[in-house]
Parts: structure tokens; sequence; C-alpha cells
């Protein structure tokens, strides 16, 4: 914004029929202070202008005649009502190779520290108007708001959406052994149950996210629409071929309860992403190994290939948030910890996840294939484990640390 | 003991009236002056409880207000104003299409007026242009009669005569200032049609009153709470654009003597 005067002609247009439509948007351009010159030819309008100054608390400063019948008219912008911030002209997005990408405007229009509430839905970089209410939102400021490549995600995110009606080659599946037709109903039954989480858990922290951060939300957006596609494909598969949905046990409803309460963004993030989604893709990797079908394989390649980008955002959440706040390690832990202790005495793996997910190795009912199905699913059990602890140490937790809380980690996976 | 809490009486003219008065007795109450406020269906009633001292403060139109300054032989005390209130004007606004270039040309026209208790739609236009020449007796009035008792408030009667203008109904019409730049500025005129013939000098708006035996503390406590209202305060300035002001300002009385003459020219008291 500038100091200096601008200077406009209204010719003769009338002051409610287009004078306003030049006035306001130089007025706009003026700091508080600023002076406006107006030139018209329409002498009620000086009159009409005096008033609507006094109004919106501008103030006129003179008007005189000038050559050819004109009227010089002198306005000094007022304080009142001011929208703050900078005017942004300097601002010309390019496109490189034909595309403009998310992370390419959040690199001209960066992130600030923190903001402020009272701007609402203000999108980033617009100036804004005083007075305007304060809105709830809790998640203010970019340590705990926005990991640094959340742009990058959300561009890969909308770029890798796929279609669980015509994408997947349902008429491709084939009949299937009845006891293995019902153990895939309940692997797809138990995965669709954890993926409802996946989809509620993120969108109540959406309307808390100051909208500064809109990447953010973006980016969930896309997590949200991911998981809604992965409910969507993994009922159709547990029902395609008869295998129907089998049991939602209650150490699994006890267990995503206990995300759902979750009132921080970052320990959501933790407990879900990292730990949860972080343990599920060790989990599909197993399903799409022992996978009946080719089909049946696709599926849970493409949902952990979602997957895969919901845990990078989740670990950069918690990484970003970690290198702001050291606080944040002793409330994670004691995140881990609470949510153990609420589910101390919800048993092992549910039985019904157990025995599907060994039948399903065994590819039958077979008791040698079943020996061996019964090993992979200890075998899991360790990879899980194990690929925690290296996502934790990643995170910069201590070997000790990332030990114990992968030990709390829940029984149900997520 | 006597009671300390301020009773302001306030006509409701719209029902934005409650919210107002609720979001200042709220103002009020954080900077610990007791006040609550009671709303009269017209301006008469407001200005008779006031004279028999069952409210202690009126916000008054500036017909309320010289009335209670008559009343009161001139004695009632002007406590504030909004900064709106100050320079009001009307404006005699004609069709273009009516041949009217002057304001001799009203003769044998029809003019549009407010309600018969409109100060800047009806008393003071008509006052003013009697007092530029013009013969009234020769001008066919088309009045708008609304919500009388509301002193003009409501603006209703104004847009009625703009209306009446747009629509063919009358060549002339009076309106106030403030009325007919926010129409304009919102888009709602039609510039094509309209246009201003004359301006009225400039006369004062509304005021609080009160009584000259008031109790004084009141009326200091009840000073200070209003001129404490800021507009860079979201919760003020919500309250503030609804009763259509950016600053409360102390009172001035000059700017009524047009109104007092117009009343004994027309009989108005
Ligand atoms: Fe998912
Ligand atoms: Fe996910």
């Amino acid at each position: 914004m500038t100091n200096a005067a601008i200077a406009i002609d209204t010719g003769d247009l009338p002051f409610g029929g287009g004078m306003l439509a030049l006035v306001r948007p130089a007025l706009d351009l003026l700091e508080p202070g600023g002076v406006l010159a107006v030139l018209t030819r329409q002498s009620h309008a000086i009159d009409e202008l005096g008033t609507w100054c006094k109004v919106e608390r501008h103030e006129l400063l003179e008007a005189t005649a000038d050559q050819g019948g004109a009227t010089r008219i002198l306005l000094r912008k007022g304080s009142f009502g001011a929208p703050r911030g900078a005017i942004e002209d300097n601002l010309d997005l390019k496109p490189h190779g034909g595309r403009i990408e998310a992370a390419d405007m959040l690199a001209a229009v960066p992130f600030a520290p923190s903001a402020d509430p009272g701007t609402g839905f203000a999108p980033r970089g617009a100036r804004v108007e005083p007075g305007g209410p304060v809105y709830p939102c809790t998640i203010n400021d970019l340590a705990h708001a926005a990991p640094p490549d959340v742009a990058q995600l959300y561009d890969q995110a909308v770029s890798a959406q796929w279609n669980a009606d015509t994408d997947i080659e349902w008429a491709r599946i084939k009949p299937l052994p009845r006891p293995l037709q019902r153990a895939l109903g309940q692997v797809f039954t138990f995965l669709a149950e954890n993926e409802l989480s996946a989809l509620y858990v993120p969108s109540r922290f959406i309307a808390r996210l100051h909208p500064h951060y809109v990447e953010t939300a973006q980016f969930l957006a896309t997590q949200m629409a991911d998981e809604a596609r992965h409910i969507d494909v993994f009922l159709k598969r547990a029902r395609v071929g008869g295998g129907g949905v089998g049991i939602s046990h209650a150490t699994t409803s006890a267990s995503l309860h206990s995300l759902l309460t979750l009132e921080d963004f970052t320990e959501a993030a933790f407990l879900l992403s990292v730990l949860g989604e972080g343990t599920f893709l060790d989990l599909l990797r197993y399903i799409e190994m022992h996978a009946p079908d080719e089909v049946t394989a696709d599926i849970v390649r493409r949902a952990r290939a979602d997957e895969t980008r919901h845990v990078h955002f989740g670990m950069s959440h918690v990484k970003h948030a970690l290198s702001h706040d050291h606080t944040m390690y002793a409330r994670l832990e004691a995140a881990v910890r609470k949510r153990s202790a609420t589910l101390a005495g919800a048993g092992g793996v549910p039985y019904a996840v157990q025995d599907s997910l060994t039948i399903l190795a065994a590819g039958g009912t077979d008791p040698a294939a079943v020996a061996k199905g019964h090993s992979a699913f200890r075998e899991l059990m360790e990879v899980m484990h194990e690929n925690r602890v290296k996502r934790l140490l990643n995170a910069g937790f201590s070997p000790a640390q990332a030990q114990t809380l992968s030990d709390l980690h829940t029984p149900n996976f997520m | 003991m006597a009671d300390e809490t301020i009773l302001l009486g306030a006509v409701a003219y719209d029902a934005k009236v409650v919210p107002i008065w609720e979001g200042i007795r709220e103002h009020f109450r954080g900077q610990h002056v007791p006040m609550d406020f009671c709303l009269f269906s017209n301006y008469e009633r407001q200005v008779e409880s006031l004279l028999a001292g069952h409210i202690d403060i009126a916000w008054n139109t500036p017909l309320a207000h010289v009335r209670v300054k008559r009343r009161t032989q001139g004695k009632s005390l002007s406590l504030g104003m909004r900064d709106s209130d100050r320079d009001f004007k009307a404006r005699i606004v004609v069709r273009k299409d009516a041949g009217i270039k002057s304001l001799p040309d009203l003769h044998g026209k029809t003019l549009a007026v407010g309600s018969r208790d409109s100060t800047q739609a009806r008393i003071l236009p008509l006052h003013f242009l009697r007092a530029q020449g013009v013969d009234l007796s020769s001008v066919k009035l088309l009045p708008f009669d609304t919500d009388v008792g509301k002193h003009g408030d409501t603006g209703t009667s104004e847009l009625d005569v703009l209306k009446a203008l747009h629509e063919g109904r009358a060549q002339a019409g009076a309106v106030g200032d403030l009325i007919w730049v926010l129409e304009q500025a919102a888009g709602r005129v039609d510039t094509g049609k309209l246009q201003v013939l004359w301006t009225t000098p400039g006369f004062d708006h509304c005021m609080f009153d009160a009584l000259p035996g008031a109790n004084a503390a009141k009326l200091e406590a009840f000073k200070r709470g209003l001129f404490a209202m800021k507009w860079e305060n979201p919760a003020h300035r919500r309250i503030l654009e609804l009763e259509g002001l950016k600053e409360w300002l102390p009172p001035r009385e000059e700017g009524y003597a047009s109104l007092t003459a117009a009343l004994d020219e027309q009989g108005g008291w």
C-alpha cells in the first residue's frame, strides 16, 4: 500500500451510478492517511461523496474547480475498517511445464509461524477487514499445523486417486473354497472397521485447524477420500464371492474409540498415522502376499500406496512438531501409555482377526498349511513390531523408548 | 437505598434494537456500570415516561429531543450523540424526466414525503423549501405516513419515497441524506432516472436526554461507559454497526434550531 496520492477521473458518473465503483478500489490501494484525488463533472456527487466519506470516516479535504467545468476533490483515507495486511501486487503465479502445483502456491505464499483466529476463512494472503468474529480454531501455529512437505503430499494424493468401481477388475474374481471365502470376508471386515476410524479421526481436526494452514486441511480431505474409497473397496471385496462381512470385536471397537476421543492433533497423528496406519502397512503387505487372487492383491496394493502417504504425512507432522516442541516426546509417550491403560485387559489380537489371517496365509484348512499359516501370522507380529520401532527411532525416540512404545501399542494394530 | 441501576429508554423501531441494547448493557456491565433498558413502541410515550421520572435517560430522535427541551423550559440535559447524528441533511430528489431544473419548478408537481413525524423526510424538507420561497400550497404532497410514532427511524417512509420516484408516482421526493447515499452505495438507486435537485442545510439527529434533576453520578457513569465503546473492539463494533455509528460524540444544541423553528411554523409541537 502507499501513502502517496492517487488520482482518478470519474468523468460524469453519478455518485451511485459508477463513481463509487472507481473511488472504493482506488481507496483500497491507499494506506489510512493516504490522499485520493477524484476528478468529477457531477456537481451533486461532490456533496454525496461528502456524506459517504462521513459515514465511512474518510475526510473530504477540499473540492476545487478544475479546468473544463470539472471539480477536483481530495479525500484522505480514514483508518476505520481499513483491511489489514499488505497488498499482493507482485505475485504472478507461473505454470511450469504447463502445471501449477499446490507446492508452487505454498512456495509463493508461505506459511506464517502463527495465525490469528480473527482472520477466519480469509484465504492466506488476503487483506482482512477488522471486526470479524474470532473463529473457534485451536491449531493456530505452524509447528502443530503443517509440516513442510504438506503441499507436495497433497499434490501426490490428488494425482494418485483411483476408483473402487472402475479400476478394479471385479469380473476376474473366481469362487474360493468356503472357509477361505469366510476368512477373506473377516479380514476385509476388520480392515473396513479400522478404515472407518481413519475416516472419522482426521475429520475432527479439520474444523480446529486455522484456515491459514489450508494445505493440511486439503491433505486431510484427500486422506478422508482415500479412507472412504478403502471402506468401499474392502466391503465390496468381502461380499464378492459370498464371503460376507464377519465379526466386529469389542477390542477393535475399544481401540478405535480411544482414537476418536483424542483432542490433540499431533497425538492423533502419532497414534493413528505413525503407529496405527504404520502397522497397517505391514498388515496390507501380508494380505497382498497371501492374497488368493490377483484382484485381491491389487486392491490391498492400491490401499497400501495410499496408506504409505498417510504414514508419511503423520511422520512429517510428528517430526515437525517434535523439532519445534521438545515437550512433545513426553506428551506422545504419555498418550501411548494412557491409551494402553484404557485398553488394559483387552487381550491379544481379536480372535477372528488372528484366525482369518492364519487361514488366509494357509490358503485353506489343510492342517499342514494351517501350521504354516500360524507361523506366518506370528512372523507378521514380529515384523510389525520391528517396523514400529524403526518409525519411532526415525521420529527421534530413544531405542529404549521405541521398544516400550511399540510394546504398548494396541493389539488391534490400529 | 436508591437503585444504582441506570434505566434507559429506547424505542423498538426494529428487531435489532434488542441485540443493540443487550450488547450495550453487556459492555456497561464490563465497565462496572449497572444499566438496564426498557423499550417503548413510540417516542411520545418514551418522552412522557422520561418527564414523569420513570426512566433516567431517553435515547431520543431530534423531534423527541426538542420536545423534551421545550417541556423542561430548556433545562433538560443532553448527554451524547452518534457521530452520524451531526450535520444531517435532506435531499430533494427528482426524476430526470420531470423537467424540474430549479426549486420553483416544483410548483404543480407531486412531491413524495415521508412520515409526518420524520424530521429528515418531511418536517425539515418542507420547512427549508418554504424558506427557499417554494409555495407549498401549489405542490401536491404524496405522503407516506408509515411507522408513525417512530419519528422516521425505520427509514421505511424514505424507501417508500424512493420507490414512488422510481415508479413515476411522484416527480420529486424528500429523503434523508443518509438513506440517499447508502441506497446508492448499495447499488439500489437508478441514477439514470433520479438525480438530486437540492440539498437542505445541515441539522442534527438523535440525542440521549435526561431531566435536569437526574442523579449526576448515574449520568457521569453512563457517559463514561458510552464513550468507552471503540470501533476497533470487535464486540463493540458489532453493536456500533447495528446502531449506525462509528463513534459516540459529546452533545451540541445548535443543530436543532431549524427543527424548533419548523415546529413553531408547522404547529408540530
Ligand atoms: Fe485407509
Ligand atoms: Fe489411512
